[in-house]
């Protein structure tokens, strides 16, 4: 479904991505793990266009209307309200507006329907990014680091909500710097880092590799062995 | 079209909830009508309609390049187009949406200054003609700034010594031949011609503001070309 083969980016003299090639199959939950400034960003901004790379070739298996993005800056319109933002989105997609509604259920803000945007919390800002992103049932959805920031509860949600567009046949492709949110939540996982891939397999399955495995796979225990970094 | 048709609705309301941009359409004809009603009614000297004049060009250069290049660079600097872009609208379609909605509140406030300014039917009509085509300059100039800058801050920064020219030069020019011939090129000068003798051909002031239109649309198109969705 979303592959990239051998991808090399470079800003200026710095390399950001080096010779990056992993493969998303269909309705899984693709997870990119690293920390901040290992070039997590910059992949989701190859795949969805917004950056083109140097060298390599990728394809994410939709048109670009069929897929779903939220990223760190969630681009609201702060000064209108939930339903107004997704509104907007609905007319563009040429989807009827009672989606709109029905995407802030989703979400959990049905409540928060007629809340300015500039009035909510960040965890709220959050909900409505992603429902801003699910809006028009998409194919794939790209999530970059959707639980970063967020209180416990909030991030659960999150969670069982991007579980839930999986098993309705959605392609999820997320990045993440939290190492237990990739176990619990992602099929299968890639380990960036400094813009490579120093591995990448089904959680469980590289834990046990890395002899890793302790009570639950820990995959920060992989990543500090391969990389020699801890994550913050 | 429907995009373009989102874009439009999104200003709309975004208008009334931000007074910072919905002032600027409102002071500049309140100023006119306050001027024109205690100064220039009362003063033989002063020419009747000079103060609808004066501030209609300031609002169509400096008021609005304002506005479309304040609104423009929130865009980009909350990243708000790149959702829009990535949703399947074009930058044109953005541009056509955003000053769509501009020129149509424009000529709203442009009607206010043509009744303020007590015109006879084709007076109106010629008015208009100049401030609509003027406006449509403003917003592509105002957009075309909006899209260099970074951020907001930026954009004030850039843009308001844009705006202070092609809004003030008009007032000057009223007062020194000299910049009255430099400001012979600026589209807000074609509002003072029009409007000081409205027995004057259309043609050769629309024209200048067209061949306006046409520069902004290509530094737009730059501009576009050379930031992109980075913002």
């Amino acid at each position: 479904m979303i592959k990239m083969s051998q991808v090399v980016k470079r800003f200026g003299a710095q390399t950001v991505l080096s010779e990056v090639t992993f493969e998303a199959k269909e309705r899984e939950i693709f997870g990119l793990l690293g920390p901040s400034g290992a070039g997590k960003t910059t992949i989701i901004n190859i795949l969805t266009k917004q950056l083109d790379a140097d060298s390599g070739s990728y394809s994410i298996g939709a048109k670009m209307l069929e897929t779903g993005l939220m990223l760190d800056a969630d681009g609201l319109y702060v000064r209108l309200n939930c339903v107004e933002n997704l509104n907007i989105f609905a007319d563009i997609y040429g989807i009827p507006r009672y989606k709109s509604l029905e995407a802030l259920k989703n979400v959990g803000l049905e409540e928060s329907a007629k809340k300015a945007v500039n009035a909510m919390s960040k965890g709220m800002r959050q909900r409505l990014a992603l429902a801003r992103a699910i809006l028009h049932e998409p194919k794939v959805l790209f999530l970059d680091e959707p639980a970063s920031g967020l209180d416990p509860a909030t991030a659960r949600g999150i969670h069982k909500l991007i579980q839930n567009l999986c098993d309705n046949g959605a392609t999820v492709f997320l990045t993440t710097h939290n190492m237990e949110e990739a176990v619990k939540l992602c099929n299968y996982v890639a380990l960036l880092h400094k813009g490579k891939i120093v591995e990448q397999g089904v959680p469980a399955e590289i834990c046990e590799r890395h002899n890793a495995v302790k009570t639950v796979p820990d995959l920060e225990a992989v990543f500090i062995k391969l990389t020699g970094v801890e994550l913050e | 079209m429907r995009s373009i048709k989102a874009i439009f609705i999104k200003q709309a309301k975004d208008i009334f909830k931000n007074p910072m941009v919905l002032v600027l359409f409102i002071i500049l004809p309140v100023v006119a009508l306050i001027m024109t009603q205690l100064v220039a009614k009362s003063n033989d000297d002063i020419p009747s309609n000079m103060f609808v004049t004066m501030m209609a060009a300031i609002f169509a250069g400096m008021g609005l390049v304002t506005a479309a290049s304040g609104v423009i660079a929130e865009d980009i600097e909350r990243k708000s187009l790149r959702f829009l872009i990535i949703a399947g609208v074009t930058p044109y379609q953005y541009l056509i949406g955003t000053g769509g909605f501009y020129l149509l509140a424009g000529t709203a406030t442009s009607v206010v200054f043509a009744l303020i300014g007590d015109f006879a039917f084709t007076e109106t009509l010629k008015f208009l003609a100049i401030m609509i085509t003027g406006t449509a300059a403003s917003i592509i100039l105002g957009a075309a700034i909006g899209m260099l800058s970074k951020n907001q801050q930026a954009a004030t920064s850039l843009g308001m010594p844009v705006a202070v020219i092609v809004g003030f030069t008009p007032m000057i020019a009223t007062f020194n031949e000299t910049v009255a011939k430099v400001a012979g090129v600026l589209y807000t000068q074609q509002i003072n011609v029009v409007v000081n003798d409205f027995s004057v051909s259309l043609a050769r002031p629309l024209l200048i503001v067209a061949a306006n239109i046409v520069v902004f649309t290509f530094l737009f198109a730059l501009a576009y070309k050379k930031k992109g969705l980075k913002g």
